[in-house]
């Protein structure tokens, strides 16, 4: 109550009759039983597996656990909201496929990783990873978002020509001319630009994505300015082809 | 009378079924990373639902595993423990022993977790709490431990979802307003790592925030397109069938509640790139007993109604959140005499909390809540008579590994009871009150 000092009244007033109590009595056993009903009906619910949220059923439909559980992260149609989480609509899919299995290996141990990726694909079976790859890589790829002309510039040429100066190949020889993806090798084009940085970030720093091995001597001689940059033009890229 | 009967085999049966879940739970394989349960069904590590690691605040994810009746992930092991050791000292602990007290609590409380996955559309988030220093034995003087029930909610849920909708139900059964709140300016969410020394709150707030593990409660509640959340609740009183939702309270000190007591809350979300808002109304009315023994005669009227808003930035390595709460509470005291002076009152509770962590180690954040109201001599017996107390809490902490919290708060208070100076009458100010307060917080 609001007074500090727990003062109660000493004087009880009675006010109701003997019936009066028998039915506040009854009122309240019938609150009672609706609550056991709906707990009994809850606890004693099927699994529903077209709307499962678990992770480790294997009769569980991978379009469902798409939606029920990476859509939180990733969004329904593999387009994020927050750059924490990659884009993965239109994404290759020989490359989802890669990823998810080096999740559940504890092959790729980057901190988005392991932190939210090693439970979530700990228990999944190939079929279930062979259809989430196929159901993100059939959405539509994400839109460009619209960017600061001067970094999509210079952005735009490392991702065509490289850096000559310090032997950086351009990313179109493996990751298409649209930054689209070409099997193992990542779509880029409508990425986050947060993500591409970090990313790049990972490879030229760390091992610990040693399936993109071949990365970490390209992002070698990158300065943060060149990935910022780079990152800026995948972002702005417009999503056809 | 045969109706009775039925009653109560119902209510057994719901409880044997219960047991029986629990049990197949505990005897299901065992994953063994050493993280709470949550973590463990998941497989995630704590950032992913907690903002910046910084327990309870939960990130958007965070809200839709609890929203989705905490079923995301494996069945597991549903049990997790959790421990709080502090130590607390107060500005001018002597003048009044009544509440500002030191002390050093190694070991200040200790919880039980039962929670975790039950089915795929039922989930439970149940805790039990020990703590060490629940009273003092009068003849002795030394503290004694207790067990009680503390936050309970247990859930049923259901989602739809497809390219253009998405539509996310619920029931749940529970023992706090608010507590199935998703969001952490919920008057059940939004003070963490309490301690009993000290003085650590306003001693006056709204009932909202006062019926934890006192009341039985039943709420159903939408979260449409990620950005409308709707929640219904009618709370009674805990005792015969739900009296383990309050196990630990005295039914004397048990808030006796009137009938059914409803609890409203709507809430409007966004999110966008790395940033995440909420705004949101909610509203109880309560009615009361004056003697919780008694529970017969005229009640006391509480009308809470209140504002909240909350902002998130999440983008490792930074996290900043923010929270405002308003809540503006009337009280008719109607035929009830003794309890007050006035026949009505109201007391309103503002409350702002900024938060910033770096890399999820690291985290500072500040807090000033300032209470306010009606005076009435018999409500609040000190000098002004009145409730006002506004102060800030700075604190600064680090999480060292996701399970474990090192922080100290200091809670500086610039008017308590109404004044800044003298507020007693014995010449105690408001400053006195101001506590420090170090905690070391672990969950395994």
């Amino acid at each position: 109550m609001n007074s500090y000092d727990d003062c109660m009244p000493a004087h009880r007033m009675v006010t109701e009759t003997r019936t009066d109590t028998r039915i506040g009595h009854l009122k309240r056993q019938g609150f009672h039983f609706s609550l056991s009903l709906i707990v009994v009906a809850g606890l004693a619910a099927c699994n529903l597996p077209e709307r499962s949220r678990s992770l480790g059923d294997p009769n569980v439909a991978a379009k469902t656990l798409a939606l029920q559980v990476c859509s939180n992260c990733h969004g329904v149609q593999g387009i994020s909201v927050s750059p924490n989480f990659p884009k993965l609509a239109a994404q290759a899919e020989p490359y989802l496929v890669a990823q998810l299995k080096s999740f559940k290996s504890h092959g790729r141990s980057d901190p988005a990783g392991f932190e939210y990726m090693w439970g979530i694909s700990a228990r999944l079976t190939d079929d279930q990873i062979n259809g989430l790859a196929a159901y993100f890589s059939s959405q539509a790829p994400p839109p460009g978002k619209p960017g600061n002309l001067t970094l999509l510039k210079e952005g735009q040429k490392i991702f065509e020509q490289g850096i000559a100066a310090n032997n950086t190949p351009a990313c179109t020889g493996c990751h298409g001319a649209h930054g689209e993806g070409i099997q193992q090798f990542p779509r880029l084009a409508g990425q986050h630009a947060d993500y591409i940085v970090k990313q790049l970030m990972v490879f030229q720093r760390t091992d610990e994505r040693p399936e993109g091995v071949m990365m970490k001597g390209i992002a070698h001689e990158l300065t943060p300015e060149n990935m910022k940059n780079v990152a800026a033009y995948l972002e702005a890229m417009p999503s056809s082809p | 009378m045969d109706s009775f009967i039925c009653l109560y085999r119902g209510m057994k049966y719901s409880r044997l079924l219960a047991i029986i879940l629990v049990i197949q739970a505990l005897l299901s394989p065992l994953v063994a990373d050493a993280l709470p349960v949550f973590a463990r069904q998941t497989g995630q590590n704590c950032v992913a639902c907690h903002a910046g690691g910084q327990f309870p605040e939960l990130t958007s994810y965070g809200r839709l595993f609890k929203l989705t009746g905490y079923t995301i992930g494996t069945r597991t092991v549903p049990l997790s423990v959790m421990g709080v050791a502090s130590f607390t000292k107060s500005a001018n602990p002597d003048s009044d022993v009544a509440f500002a007290k030191d002390a050093v609590a190694l070991f200040q409380t200790g919880s039980i977790f039962l929670a975790g996955k039950v089915t795929d559309n039922v989930g439970v988030f149940s805790q039990w709490t020990y703590n060490n220093y629940d009273h003092q034995d009068l003849g002795s003087g030394k503290w004694k431990g207790k067990w009680a029930s503390d936050n309970f909610d247990l859930r049923y849920a259901d989602r739809f979802i497809g390219p253009t909708e998405d539509f996310i139900f619920g029931f749940s059964l529970n023992n706090n307003p608010s507590l199935t709140d998703p969001w952490s300016t919920a008057p059940a969410w939004i003070q963490y790592v309490p301690t009993k020394f000290g003085v650590t709150a306003p001693d006056a707030s709204p009932i909202i925030s006062q019926l934890g593990t006192q009341v039985a409660g039943l709420t159903a509640y939408t979260f449409w397109q990620q950005t409308l959340y709707a929640e219904v609740s009618a709370y009674q009183t805990s005792n015969g069938a739900w009296s383990f939702l309050s196990q630990g309270t005295k039914s004397q000190d048990q808030t006796n509640l009137k009938g059914v007591n409803p609890y409203v809350r709507l809430a409007l979300s966004h999110d966008w790139g790395p940033h995440s808002a909420m705004i949101g109304v909610l509203a109880m009315n309560a009615q009361i007993y004056p003697d919780s023994t008694n529970p017969v005669g005229p009640t006391t009227r509480y009308r809470d109604r209140g504002i909240d808003a909350q902002y998130q930035y999440l983008l490792d390595p930074h996290t900043v959140t923010a929270q405002f709460s308003f809540i503006r509470e009337t009280i008719t005291n109607g035929d009830v005499t003794g309890v007050a002076s006035n026949a009505s009152n109201t007391l309103n509770q503002l409350r702002l909390k900024a938060s910033y962590v770096y890399r999820a180690k690291y985290g500072a954040s500040l807090s000033y809540f300032s209470t306010t109201g009606s005076s009435d001599a018999t409500l609040y017996p000190d000098v002004a008579a009145n409730p006002g107390t506004r102060g800030w809490v700075p604190e600064v902490f680090w999480t060292p590994v996701q399970y474990l919290r090192i922080g100290v708060q200091y809670y500086a208070y610039t008017q308590f009871h109404g004044a800044s100076s003298n507020y007693d009458g014995s010449g105690r100010n408001a400053k006195d009150n101001n506590t420090l307060f170090l905690y070391v917080w672990g969950a395994y």
